[in-house]
């Protein structure tokens, strides 16, 4: 096996008998694999200034706050609601359950009297002149240009 | 090498605080926000490489949590849940850089534990280098390596974070851990 390949096996952490005996007598692997470890000391070294946590603290702490508080004021309409159909169904719901008798119809005025008159109407005299004209009906028909007179004389033939 | 796995003490200490996030406590969940926030703000800034953009992932990532509380219920899936949401969340943000078209932005200066100074400014040098060099790697090929070797955690766990083979994962870190040391090399030897 070449170096680059043992390289290969120690970038990969396979571990083998055979690779401990080759790093035992290749300086130049055994130089790979202290520059591999430093590379990764190097980027565990990271030092993160303690500010930096109180800035992300404080500021998910607010957003929840922020957040918790824009559901209450979401959450006023909702209630507001609720608060009036509770009143309503309140008022309402003893009406439903018993409801009231109907209302009594009151006459305010009496029915009017018929009076019987105790003397009997005369029928009225018909003057001669009129019993002799002959009563004369004239029907009209669909056609304009017929007509029917029917001539009714005192007898009523 | 780091087990996302917690320990029965901090399993049970962990569940009665999203016990009581859930319930709405706002200081337990700031007590969990506590206890993950380095693993989160970590993996967001060697994802982005800026710390203001890290931190606004950090930001979504536990606000997510926040809205997902009701549906952990094993304390042991909140650091998985975690990883994997963050990764998410900066693979997005990658995905949108390349749409605004920026250049590359700049992250916080390393700070490395050594007193010797030229020994400090090679470490600092490689921290630069290998922030640089993550830059130039594709998103699943630096996922896997912030997660394995930035985190800490498994190949397994990797692959379960990712939701990709573990094969597919230790190809991944090997070809990522190639790219990088080809990077600081080649910049080594043109400049030191």
């Amino acid at each position: 096996m070449s170096c680059s390949e043992w390289e290969h096996d120690i970038a990969s952490e396979r571990e083998s008998a055979e690779l401990q005996d080759h790093m035992r007598v290749c300086a130049n692997c055994r130089q790979f694999d202290r520059e591999l470890r430093a590379n990764v000391a190097a980027m565990r070294s990271v030092a993160i200034d303690e500010r930096a946590f109180d800035m992300v603290r404080r500021r998910v702490l607010a957003e929840i706050q922020a957040g918790n508080r824009r559901a209450t004021w979401r959450m006023w309409p909702v209630a507001a609601a609720a608060s009036i159909a509770f009143l309503c169904g309140a008022v309402l719901w003893p009406r439903f359950q018993n409801p009231a008798p109907p209302a009594l119809v009151a006459f305010s005025k009496a029915p009017t009297k018929i009076e019987w008159s105790a003397k009997p109407v005369r029928p009225v005299p018909v003057s001669l002149a009129a019993r002799r004209e002959p009563l004369v009906v004239k029907m009209l028909t669909n056609d304009p240009n017929v007509i029917i007179i029917w001539l009714v004389d005192q007898k009523g033939d | 090498m780091a087990d996302f796995r917690l320990t029965a003490e901090d399993a049970g200490q962990s569940a009665g605080l999203i016990a009581r996030a859930q319930a709405g406590d706002l200081a337990a969940f700031e007590e969990i926000m506590r206890l993950h926030e380095r693993q989160v703000l970590s993996t967001a800034l060697r994802m982005l490489a800026n710390l203001q953009d890290a931190q606004d992932a950090a930001q979504e990532t536990f606000l997510r949590l926040y809205k997902s509380l009701s549906k952990i219920s094993d304390a042991q899936e909140i650091r998985p849940w975690l990883y994997r949401v963050t990764v998410n969340i900066c693979n997005d943000e990658h995905r949108a850089r390349r749409r605004r078209q920026t250049g590359p932005l700049s992250g916080p200066e390393p700070v490395s534990p050594a007193l010797d100074p030229e020994a400090t400014w090679h470490e600092s040098e490689r921290s630069r280098l290998v922030e640089m060099a993550l830059k130039t790697l594709p998103q699943k090929e630096r996922a896997a390596v912030v997660l394995r070797d930035v985190q800490g955690l498994s190949t397994r766990e990797v692959a379960r974070i990712l939701g990709t083979a573990e094969v597919t994962v230790r190809s991944q870190i090997s070809v990522a851990r190639g790219k990088l040391k080809k990077f600081t090399d080649r910049y080594l030897r043109k400049h030191l």
